[in-house]
């Protein structure tokens, strides 16, 4: 791909409107639920009531009599039909996508059946009767790790599915040349991005044409489709799959396809299409969340603050459903040096089952923990060393002529000025007046605080790192993504049409498309048509196909560039033939290639697509008539994972988020006073994309430091499975974000763009819970454990109140 | 058993025989195939199926459509203007006040209830107003810049 400066950008790098607001403004947009079928049924999902519990039998005979029903699926029949879920991280067990012989989750599909009409779904499931022996639930961290806790997967030995260590450099040494040594061990609670729409799937199977047609909200339709192949064996030419518009992802869409599964073995059943919408409870029950964690950290410092090594030991909760087992750890190490130049890791990932539900990768997968850690540890440390904790980073950041720089494990970063963006970020808050008013408001009882988190945002997956544990074993990645495909084509009356690999998931796909296609043709934007969604018979689909990552901006658009060339190429070419000129002083804007200096002798793409598609005795000898190409462009910055040397994601933005808060000493409210984000993803192609993005993620992370959590009692069941239990921010929580951007440009991707999506997410939790503390300092507490919700801040007051009394 | 309905939504009257537990948000959506309202939640805590009631704005899964009976319904699909788009509409685009679009026709609705009420609502009023719908995407900054656009606007008497 050549480099940025060759692509013509007068759309590209501008705010243009979305054109997609169009229709979603006047709700017209078409989601999973706004689709019929002909003959379509209803599905519905008979869901575990037990954490952990032996399934002695079940009777379907009331509800095959129910009237409305007309077929019933259960875990015996799945059994027959499909082959186990695939894991990726770690070895294989025996798990289905419906619970067998024994539920191991709340939530967990027990049976499912297809009836007449939507409210009859409910009534139907009623009529199915479970005999369960319940079993003692193993739910927290620490009963997992108990050796005689008891297990959830028989064949493993105890409640761990996945233990590894990874060393890169002289990690020893440098503790031993540390002056200090600091300890801490964090706790990450369940939390979810919770999408708005919910999962839903409709599944069509034609018995006539033996083609298998799903639609579904699905974030990775390239993976789906094989897993639909592999489960239900049949060829992935039979597959069509379609996703329409979708109500949000952020990862946890990552995992519709159980459903798209079990939807499909209901029609095929019934001859029917089935249509399936998840309930909100249904979502949030189990469906799905980010594991909690905890997570032990060493840091090794010399007293000027320059930090020699990191350990952690990072135990993951996500055992549960084991294609997203492990996910989380692996992505973690990859971020482990953050903003800094840090000699040797040590990193040991843990994974442990328990009867807590499936997660997922949620906004960032395991980039927001490692950061929250790493950034958490970076200012205990600078206390520690009675350093400011500006300073202490600016003494360990990796610095701008280091790029490409390579972290110990062979982590490339790409670009970047972190003392810039943290210079920034310092100004605009007036860092060294902010700490004088602190100090005199603190003499008037009021605990204001400042909380910097310096934060890397990588993009682009090279994803067979997910194997790194296996490959021990021999094993080898059955793909390693980093790509994406795209189609352009100039049609028979001179327009445009543009479609891609992955899908729009809110994340404004359809209008950079179409400013990164106009530019490379030359054409207005409003003559490029992207198609909505995806659709396999079209969309030029590779194996890890989707939205996801942090890619668009590098391969996707990598893709529509190459596509677009060849068209360009192509037109190029015949207009030469035609006008009977060198290509070389053609030139083409607003649709028309004309003779430079000689604007009146000109062809229309319109002229030049009818002579392409219907007068095709008239191009250049030799030239297969059309003006359609399909480019697939893969990150040229991605090596097949070893072992001792992965780089698991390639272009990283950067930013730094400064927030001040004020505690409430007496009532335990946090209240966020100042926001400050400096950014920098690159060469933007729609600034106000951006900045939705950043606003939007940083949201995600504040709520999930300060009011959201998923809590399981004793018994594994999940109580807080509604929005009233589960609290999400509303307007009246919401806060006002100052963004500033610094761009460094990206060598590594085509416009020199980077990632833009998860960022915020990433940086705002240990901005935000750094601020806390620093407001608390005075009472010398220590947050380990989220989120700060009022009771908890007033219990870590009392306690360290109590503890310096005594 | 059903019941009849009939009611006026978007100034066009209907009559139809519904179960009487469906709700008013199925009746919208499966019956008169008005998709723009969308369901988040079912426990009416996400605000993305808000329509307007006799001018009110609600929940319309907290409602049966037999509740409805001889109401007036107004949804997203009813609310532009001789053809053109609601100033809300404008300026939610305008804004980039959305992202997936999934909020977006329950959030307008209960900022036309709110601008029906209070051409000219301060930031705080804005805030408030809002409070029960839900936006998972945006961070909700571009939604209540775009209110106040609208509100500049209507309040102007423009539209
Ligand atoms: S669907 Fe959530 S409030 Fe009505
Ligand atoms: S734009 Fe996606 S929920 Fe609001």
């Amino acid at each position: 791909m050549r480099a940025v400066q060759e692509v013509h950008t007068k759309w590209v790098g501008k705010p243009v409107e979305r054109f997609e607001d169009v229709r979603f403004t006047s709700g017209l947009g078409t989601y999973i639920d706004d689709i019929e079928l002909p003959g379509m049924l209803y599905g519905g999902i008979l869901m575990s009531p037990y954490a952990h519990a032996k399934i002695k039998s079940i009777d379907v005979s009331d509800a095959l009599k129910d009237p409305n029903v007309v077929a019933v699926i259960t875990g015996k029949e799945v059994k027959e039909k499909t082959k186990l879920v695939r894991p990726r991280a770690v070895r294989q067990v025996e798990q289905y996508v419906m619970a067998v012989d024994k539920a191991i989750f709340v939530g967990q599909p027990v049976a499912a059946i297809a009836v007449t009409d939507r409210y009859a779904v409910e009534d139907a499931l009623e009529l199915i009767r479970v005999e369960y022996e319940p079993l003692k639930p193993v739910v927290e961290i620490e009963d997992a790790l108990d050796p005689n806790s008891p297990r959830i997967f028989e064949e493993l030995n105890s409640n761990i599915i996945m233990e590894d260590r990874l060393i890169f450099g002289d990690v020893d040494g440098d503790f031993r040349r540390a002056d200090v040594v600091v300890r801490e061990r964090f706790r990450l609670h369940r939390f979810s991005s919770t999408p708005l729409e919910t999962f839903g799937v409709i599944a069509s199977y034609d018995p006539g044409w033996g083609e298998l047609t799903v639609y579904a909200n699905d974030q990775q339709p390239g993976r789906s489709i094989a897993n639909l192949s592999y489960m239900l064996d049949i060829p992935t030419n039979r597959i069509r799959f379609v996703i329409p518009d979708v109500g949000g992802g952020f990862g946890i869409k990552l995992i519709v396809w159980p459903f798209e599964v079990i939807m499909s073995l209901l029609s095929i059943k019934t001859g029917r299409p089935v249509k399936w919408i998840q309930t909100r409870t249904e979502h949030l029950t189990a469906w799905t969340h980010t594991p909690d964690a905890m997570i032990d950290v060493e840091m090794a410092l010399k007293r000027d603050g320059e930090i020699l090594s990191i350990k952690v030991r990072d135990v993951e909760n996500d055992g549960t459903f084991i294609h997203t087992t492990g996910l989380y750890s692996m992505i973690k190490f990859a971020t482990i040096c953050g903003c800094y130049k840090i000699k040797s890791v040590q990193f040991e990932p843990v994974s442990v089952v328990t009867n807590k539900g499936p997660v997922v990768q949620n906004r960032g997968v395991g980039k927001p923990g490692m950061i929250y850690v790493l950034e958490r540890t970076v200012d205990i440390a600078a206390k520690a060393l009675n350093m400011d904790p500006a300073e202490i980073r600016f003494r360990n950041f990796i610095q701008p002529n280091d790029f490409p720089y390579t972290t110990p494990s062979g982590e490339v970063y790409d670009s970047g000025d972190y003392p810039a963006l943290l210079r920034r970020a310092l100004e605009a808050v007036n860092y060294q007046q902010f700490r004088r008013e602190q100090a005199e408001l603190r003499a008037k009882g009021r605990y204001l605080g400042i909380g910097i988190s310096a934060s890397i945002e990588p993009g682009t997956s090279n994803i067979g790192y997910y194997y790194i544990t296996r490959m021990k074993e021999g094993k080898e990645p059955d793909f390693y993504g980093a790509d994406e495909g795209a189609s352009v084509s100039v049609e028979p009356d001179g327009k445009v049409r543009v479609v891609l690999g992955s899908m729009d998931i809110g994340t404004g796909h359809e209008t950079v498309a179409r400013q990164v296609v106009a530019d490379v043709l030359g054409v207005s934007p409003n003559d490029v048509y992207v198609m909505p969604g995806f659709d396999s018979r079209t969309s030029p689909y590779v194996g890890y196909s989707g939205t996801f990552s942090n890619k668009f901006h590098d391969v996707d658009v990598g893709a529509m560039i190459g596509a677009a060339r060849l068209v360009r190429e192509k037109i190029l070419k015949i207009a030469s033939h035609l006008l009977e000129i060198s290509e070389e002083d053609l030139e083409i804007s607003d649709g028309r290639v004309s003779v430079r200096g000689i604007p009146d002798k000109s062809l229309t793409f319109a002229q030049i697509a009818a002579i392409a598609y219907n007068k095709v005795l008239s191009l250049p000898p030799g030239m297969e008539p059309g003006l359609r190409a399909t480019y697939v462009y893969k990150s040229p910055h991605c090596k097949i994972p070893r072992r001792d040397h992965f780089n698991v994601q390639v272009p990283k933005s950067s930013s730094v988020h400064i927030a001040i808060v004020e505690v409430d000493v007496h009532t335990g409210s946090v209240k966020i006073l100042r926001y400050v984000i400096v950014h920098d993803c690159g060469n933007m192609i729609n600034p106000k994309i951006v900045e939705g993005l950043i606003e939007g993620a940083t949201l995600h992370g504040i709520a999930a430091v300060m009011m959201e959590e998923f809590v399981h009692n004793e018994e594994g069941q999940n109580v807080t499975a509604t929005f009233a239990d589960y609290l999400k921010p509303s307007t009246t929580e919401s806060i006002k974000y100052e963004i500033y951007h610094h761009t460094t440009p990206s060598p590594f991707t085509p416009l020199g763009s980077k990632p833009v999506g998860e960022g915020g997410a990433i940086a705002s939790m240990p901005a935000v819970v750094n601020a806390v503390e620093d407001a608390l300092s005075p009472f010398g507490v220590r947050i380990r454990q989220l989120p700060l919700t009022p009771d908890r801040v007033l219990r870590l007051i009392e306690e360290a109140r109590t503890k310096v009394s005594k | 058993m059903k019941v009849k309905v009939s009611l006026r939504v978007n100034g066009k009257l209907y009559s139809r025989e519904v179960e009487p537990r469906k709700l008013l948000v199925h009746f919208l959506r499966d019956d008169l195939k008005l998709k723009g309202t969308h369901i988040g939640c079912d426990t009416s805590n996400c605000g993305a199926c808000t329509v307007l009631l006799d001018g009110r704005a609600v929940k319309s899964c907290t409602l049966f459509a037999v509740q409805a009976n001889g109401h007036e319904v107004t949804t997203i699909e009813g609310i532009s203007v001789n053809g053109q788009p609601h100033p809300l509409q404008d300026a939610f685009r305008k804004c980039f006040a959305l992202q997936c679009g999934y909020c977006t026709p329950g959030m307008i609705m209960a900022a036309y209830y709110l601008l029906s009420m209070n051409p000219k609502p301060t930031e705080d009023e804005i805030r408030r107003a809002l409070s029960g719908n839900l936006c998972m995407c945006t961070g909700y900054v571009k939604i209540i810049e775009a209110v106040r656009m609208a509100s500049e606007i209507v309040s102007k008497g423009k539209r």
